[in-house]
């Protein structure tokens, strides 16, 4: 994956990356000292490209904006970074159910879209959850939530990744959130959290054949850097 | 180095002394101040380029404008954030700007994929005729004759990127050719194109 991921530096710069291949490429930009500086150059020329889309704006833009800025705070300059939430690669909360139609097996899940999309939840991002789902080699895993619901695995070595899709019952409790875990040789790494209120999600993860279980907690809200015990659920990938 | 003897003859005419170009980069330090009359310079110093370029992607002027206006609001809220070291305060804007359009119109490509045609990526405006400033028609000139330089599966890998608002796949399948090499054109491309075009 390492040596794959850097390329990406080219598709990085001209924005030619779904949502979740930059927010892939991100986490990398922040540990990959070569590619931060190419990246950063890069977008630097594709920037350029605006030079060449010139065009006259429309006559009331002008009045409009400096209007709307009149009644926008600023931002003050960041102190330190801070760190990303983590249920930031979370795709379509609540927005896509995941019906079983007919055997179950390859290519035999379907999306139903509910049109309740989030501000995340890009036509990209439910390509790439299709790209998986419909993968020749696709393996598909079920367990139930102690809490009540359900929450499904699907698998692609082709693709090198894998969708865990969570549909609860409910939400946890006020205060309470879902989150998800990978599971690679005993060691937890957190998938990502739900927000407060939300009890579906599908999301995708790159690499997840790596792993060998996935795992669900219920956690203080907006998530915990290690899973509290008991797990609500656990699916066995191997 | 040898590049840069190479570069001089397409370096941009001097803005004259009774209109001097105002500098991005102290507009936006003062516009992060929050100096309105600031923001106003650099409003127009930058949105031909902000609006051209979202209409460019999102095809539709209506569109265009909503995103448009949202850019600008953002980079009003946002000046604070910039930061020097990494990349030039008109690349900030212009980044900012492309991000957005290539959400929006992802966003809107869910049901019917757009129709494409592959390679006619044309750099002309409706208003082309309007635009007759020197230092603007130099730099277009500059950017279109370097994406000719480009090999044109170069060329073809970055505008169908850049202008539509494709990812790689999209790319790869549109014209054709393996993930790998799309991947590549676009990293080889903007290297070339970088080492064409003059520094801002
Ligand atoms: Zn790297």
């Amino acid at each position: 994956m390492s040596v794959e991921i850097h390329a990406l530096v080219g598709p990085y710069a001209l924005d030619a990356l779904d949502d979740v291949e930059r927010a892939a490429f991100e986490r990398h930009l922040r540990e990959c000292e070569p590619c931060r500086l190419e990246a950063d150059d890069l977008r630097e020329t594709a920037a350029r490209l605006a030079d060449g889309a010139w065009s006259v704006p429309p006559p009331g833009l002008r009045d409009n904006v400096l209007a709307a800025i009149g009644n926008t705070r600023q931002v003050s300059a960041p102190a330190t970074r801070s760190a990303r939430p983590v249920r930031r690669m979370w795709v379509a909360a609540a927005a896509a159910v995941v019906v079983a139609a007919g055997a179950a097996g390859a290519g035999a899940w379907t999306i139903q879209d509910q049109r309740v999309r989030t501000a995340q939840a890009t036509a990209a991002q439910e390509a790439r959850v299709r790209t998986i789902l419909t993968a020749p080699d696709v393996v598909l895993r079920e367990e139930t939530l102690d809490s009540g619901g359900r929450v499904t695995v699907a698998s692609s070595r082709l693709q090198d990744a894998g969708v865990i899709m969570l549909s609860a019952d409910g939400a946890p409790a006020a205060g309470r959130v879902y989150q998800t875990w990978t599971i690679r040789a005993g060691t937890p790494s957190s998938a990502g959290a739900l927000g407060e209120g939300q009890s579906a999600a599908v999301q995708v993860i790159d690499g997840l054949p790596e792993a060998n279980q996935v795992g669900v907690t219920v956690e203080a809200a907006p998530g915990a850097t290690t899973p509290s015990a008991p797990l609500d659920a656990l699916v066995e990938l191997t | 180095m040898a590049e840069h003897g190479r570069r001089d003859h397409l370096r941009p005419v001097p803005a004259s002394p009774e209109n001097p170009e105002p500098d991005a980069g102290s507009l936006l330090k003062a516009v992060a101040r929050g100096d309105e009359k600031a923001f106003g310079r650099l409003y127009d110093l930058v949105t031909p380029r902000v609006y051209g370029l979202i209409r460019r992607v999102l095809r539709d002027p209506a569109q265009a404008e909503e995103v448009a206006q949202e850019v600008l609001v953002e980079v009003w809220r946002t000046a604070a954030r910039f930061d020097p070291e990494r990349g030039s305060p008109t690349a900030w804007v212009f980044t900012i700007a492309h991000r957005r359009a290539v959400d929006r119109v992802r966003s809107e490509q869910a049901a019917a994929d757009r129709t494409v045609r592959a390679g006619a990526a044309s750099v002309d405006t409706p208003y082309d005729e309007v635009a007759d400033e020197v230092a603007v028609r130099l730099e277009r000139q500059q950017v279109r004759s370097c994406l000719d330089d480009l090999t044109e599966l170069q060329r073809q890998a970055v505008t169908l990127a850049y202008y539509q608002g494709h990812t790689y796949p999209q790319v790869s399948r549109l014209l054709d050719v393996p993930l790998a090499t799309v991947k590549t054109r676009m990293r080889d491309g903007l290297i070339r194109l970088r080492d064409c075009l003059v520094p801002a």
